[in-house]
């Protein structure tokens, strides 16, 4: 069962004649408790895919069609359907935080500067959940700071006050405050150091594990999502190039332009390999080449890349889509893009 | 704390300056005119007083600099700000009745300009592309019309062609001033043109700034967080806007100057018994202690509104009282 | 170096359209005046007509003409202080910003009190002691009002200015081992343009603002002809009471309009600033021929299109919707 289903999503900046095509045609599910993780570099569009369905993209990106609709489960558990680009400005606040919640790449832009944290837990929670008094919001907030390692004196604290690890978990807490179905997370490490990202990725793992909701998980860097994610949707210029199982991902990958991401963090452990990378710079999405848009910075471009664009096609059994002209039965597939999951060993 | 310090030191400078302005001007010009104009003092004029003007302007004496700039600070400090050349009253007197008037004027004039300008500048920014935005253009062109101009236009049209405002004064000739309604009535009803002058003048200033100052704030993550959040819209512009008015508070030293400039010539243009109308009229009759001590007592009255702004400034943004951590 | 982009928004070309016919008008004004402005032998009061498009005033002399030669002056003066102050305020401020330390401190220091002292009281205290001589002379008059007005120039100059210090390539330029003076000119001053221009345009605007107030209130020399002056012997007969429009009107116009030229042009500098003022092609027209509603808010991204699905909500959602 997914909680959220997008079909043919697109969006645009701008209007008319100067629109740019940032998201193109996207399909995106998420299973219920499953962790999905959205991989891409900057100008991917991974973000404004994000921000277009739940309708928070700032102007000028406007949603240029397709559906995302979010499947919201009761108490009594019936699931009913929330249709999220056709929703008012009111149903959306109905729905925002208490089912999909997100956190933000900078927590220290991301909080009020001028309020103490205490005062965004009690303003959540006494917008959406009207039952509570004070000292029980009080006792809430503790609670989710508590889930998150954090002391109950942070409370009384303003933001700038905070070190960057501390923001980020703060920001953590205050997005499972109302318990929601879906917490969308929007490069929630890109701004601490590796050993605080850790931290965060673990206290993240053992959250999820707990709580039980669904996730997204948006960053630039593959490895993070290898151990939290579920599936991977990897992204360029604004398309999907490939979806697979994280694990097919990391030591599998299909598309060039994944295996060049996974080539740009290098592992800790094994042999010393020089490092690989991705030649050239992300596409201009005002001025994307014809055909694949990948195809100037690929090693293996062919003729056809440079005339059609490859839609993205079920490759093996697993469910997993590549969008690549290597992969279309007729070409050969280079040794790099057609390695095997490794076995795991049964216990 | 210190940061208060700080804004007391520099308005305590100020001062300093602007009374050391007022002592060394009159001896740099050639050919002293205070000398002349001493001989048209009437006798209503007690020797110390003549004394005083003497001291205060430099003429006559044989002391250094030095010793009369002390004198001077002294006098000051006794509130001694000297004579009226032409009404032949000390100007502490002149200035104590035309004071209040101008206090009361450009107070609520600028309060309701400020609430005003504020409001629309933040509906301005957080709503783009509506109606509301030709409003801009029309406070752009207010904003370049001199005080006095749109003051002459404002009597012109709406007190002598429609005859809705009274004209000139500030209050009806034919009440005796006290605290009974119909003289209070009649304060108000005179007030009321030369405060919309004043309001149509500075608002446009109040509306840009937080228009746009709204529309960066609402750029932040943090107003992107609350609409998430699914707050209220109402109280999702609340946040932004509480938080974008910052500047224009801070700015509000520049803002105050102009104002009080702009309104003492709506002041000359109504013939509305305050300090402008006093200055101005110092002018024409080269009346220097007069003119001398409107500047000093202008400029103290601007500092301490500065101050006080200065110390709301610092109640809102808790970023000024608490160190950053990192 | 950035490339100049012309203008598109409407709202600056029409202030760079108003502000040039303005600086034309300074120019060839007096040529152009059908008489001379100071001469009085023409019957007083005159309401406009074909010989006199703008009436004569109480002493007998062409409203028009002296319209036309005040343009000159006006303009010439305020250029001149927005210049000047202009300039201390570079000085002063691009210095204190870079240098830090005691020298910004003083320097802060300095324009923090020119910049808390009200400029026309001040104003008036230093052009009233000027001797009679003096005040017809544009350049000291310029200098006067640029004494009160350089201050707000100089605080966003020093803001900008220690931003840019600590960019990178100015850290650069400082490793190789530039000079000082050398990084200053080549490496800051080019940044600060943008800044630069809307301070300069905004000091114009005062200028004009201090210029024809002193004027009104007859502290210039009356043998100039400025639009403020004639507004200040508009003022003095009274025209204002004896509904003589022609006489005041056309001047506080005039102003009104080099200074609205100029704020627009300084709108379009603002948008350049900040890209996030720009309007990137919103304008009602669009929104409309697009489909969308008036307005835009955060938190409703505008949706052009959309494959529809059939929807059920639950009830405890559309309680909450109801809310």
């Amino acid at each position: 069962m997914n909680v959220l289903e997008v079909r043919d999503f697109s969006v645009e900046y701008g209007l008319e004649e100067a629109a740019v095509h940032a998201v193109r045609h996207v399909d995106l599910d998420v299973p219920r408790s499953s962790v999905l993780g959205i991989a891409g570099e900057s100008g991917s569009g991974k973000s404004t895919l994000v921000y277009g369905f739940t309708r928070l993209l700032r102007w000028p990106g406007v949603v240029a069609g397709g559906s995302a609709v979010l499947r919201v489960l009761d108490e009594d558990g019936t699931e009913s359907e929330f249709d999220l680009l056709a929703a008012s400005e009111r149903e959306l606040r109905s729905i925002r935080w208490s089912e999909i919640s997100i956190v933000l790449q900078s927590a220290l832009s991301a909080l009020n500067p001028v309020r103490r944290i205490a005062k965004e837990f009690d303003e959540v929670l006494r917008v959406h959940s009207s039952g509570l008094d004070r000292s029980a919001r009080r006792a809430r907030a503790v609670e989710l700071l508590d889930m998150v390692g954090l002391d109950e004196d942070r409370l009384d604290r303003f933001p700038h006050e905070l070190s960057g690890g501390q923001r980020q978990r703060i920001m953590i807490a205050l997005a499972l405050a109302l318990d929601p179905q879906l917490v969308i997370m929007d490069e929630p490490t890109t701004a601490l150091d590796v050993v605080t990202q850790r931290e965060i990725v673990d206290q993240l793992f053992e959250l999820r594990q707990r709580l039980g909701f669904a996730m997204i998980f948006i960053t630039h860097d593959l490895s993070l999502l290898v151990e939290l994610a579920n599936e991977i949707v990897v992204m360029y210029a604004g398309e999907i190039v490939e979806r697979a199982s994280a694990e097919e991902i990391y030591a599998a990958p299909r598309h060039p332009y994944t295996l060049g991401l996974i080539n740009s963090f290098p592992p800790m452990h094994g042999e010393r390999c020089e490092l690989v990378g991705l030649p050239g710079a992300p596409s201009d999405l005002a001025h994307l080449p014809t055909g694949c848009s990948f195809h100037p910075r690929c090693a293996w471009a062919m003729e056809v890349c440079k005339t059609a664009s490859p839609k993205a096609q079920p490759v093996g059994d697993t469910g997993r889509l590549v969008a690549c002209w290597l992969h279309d039965g007729i070409h050969e597939v280079p040794v790099e893009l057609r390695r095997s999951v490794p076995q795991r060993q049964p216990l | 704390m210190r940061v208060i310090g700080r804004r007391l030191l520099l308005y305590v400078v100020t001062a300093w300056v602007a009374i050391t302005v007022n002592f060394v001007i009159p001896r740099l010009m050639p050919g002293n005119p205070i000398q002349t104009m001493i001989g048209k003092l009437t006798n209503q004029v007690t020797p110390q007083e003549i004394q005083a003007i003497r001291s205060a302007f430099g003429v006559g004496l044989s002391q250094n600099w030095w010793t009369q700039y002390w004198h001077y600070l002294g006098q000051l400090v006794h509130g001694n700000l000297g004579v009226s050349i032409t009404l032949s009253t000390p100007v502490t007197t002149v200035l104590g009745s035309a004071i209040p008037w101008t206090v009361g004027l450009i107070g609520i004039a600028t309060l309701v300009s400020f609430v005003l300008g504020t409001v629309s500048g933040a509906l301005l920014g957080w709503t783009r592309g509506s109606h509301l935005d030709n409003l801009i253009p029309v406070a752009t062109f207010f904003q370049a019309v001199p005080y006095f101009f749109l003051g002459t236009v404002a009597f012109l049209v709406f007190s002598n062609h429609l005859g809705w405002f009274p004209g000139q004064g500030a209050y009806s000739l034919s009440l005796t001033p006290g605290l009974h309604w119909s003289y209070i009535a009649s304060v108000i009803r005179y007030g009321e043109l030369p405060a919309f002058t004043i309001i149509l003048s500075s608002i446009a200033g109040w509306m840009l700034g937080m228009r746009n100052m709204m529309i960066t704030t609402v750029g932040e993550d943090y107003v992107l967080m609350a609409v998430a959040k699914g707050l209220p819209r109402r109280r999702v512009i609340w946040h932004a806007a509480r938080n974008a008015v910052l500047p224009s508070i801070a700015n509000l030293s520049l803002a105050i100057g102009l104002v009080v400039s702009g309104a003492l010539l709506v002041e000359l243009v109504f013939n509305y018994p305050g300090v402008g109308d006093l200055l101005f009229h110092a002018v024409a009759n080269e009346d220097y202690p007069l003119i001398q001590g409107i500047f000093l007592v202008i400029t103290l009255c601007v500092l301490a509104a500065n101050f006080l702004a200065d110390l709301v400034y610092f109640a809102l943004d808790p970023r000024t009282r608490t160190p950053a951590v990192v | 170096m950035k490339r100049l982009r012309l203008p598109r928004s409407p709202k600056v070309l029409v202030g760079l359209v108003i502000e040039f016919c303005f600086l034309i008008l300074t120019v060839i004004g007096p040529w152009v005046a059908p008489y001379n402005p100071s001469y009085n032998g023409f019957l007083q009061n005159l309401p406009p007509s074909s010989k006199h498009w703008l009436g004569t005033t109480a002493l007998g002399e062409d409203i028009f003409s002296q319209l036309l030669n005040g343009a000159r002056a006006t303009i010439v003066v305020a250029v001149v202080a927005g210049l000047v102050a202009t300039l201390i305020a570079v000085v002063v401020g691009v210095s204190a910003g870079y240098l830090g330390g005691r020298a910004d401190d003083g320097l802060s220091m300095l324009s923090n009190v020119f910049l808390a002292i009200p400029g026309l009281p001040l104003l008036i205290v230093l052009d009233s002691y000027l001797p009679q001589a003096d005040r017809s002379n544009s350049l000291i008059l310029g200098l006067v009002i640029a004494l009160t007005g350089w201050a707000w120039g100089a605080r966003v100059l020093r803001a900008q200015t220690m931003s840019l210090r600590n960019r990178d390539f100015v850290e650069a330029s400082r490793i190789i081992g530039e000079s000082r003076t050398r990084i200053m000119a080549v490496e800051i001053a080019p940044n600060l343009l943008p800044i630069l221009a809307s301070s300069l345009l905004f000091t114009i605007l005062y200028s004009i603002g201090a210029y024809v107030t002193l004027a009104y209130i007859g502290l210039t020399s009356t043998s100039v002809w400025n639009w403020g002056t004639m507004m200040f012997w508009a003022q003095a007969n009274n025209a204002p009471l004896v509904n003589q429009w022609w006489w005041f009107v056309p001047p506080g116009v005039c102003i009104a309009l080099v200074g609205a030229g100029l704020a627009l042009i300084n709108f379009g500098i603002d948008e350049f600033i900040n890209p996030r003022l720009r309007e990137a092609g919103l304008t009602s027209k669009v929104l409309r021929r697009s489909g969308l509603s008036r307005q835009v808010r955060l938190g409703v991204t505008p949706v052009l299109r959309a494959t529809s699905s059939p929807r059920r909500i639950s009830r405890a959602l559309q309680a909450g919707a109801q809310r």
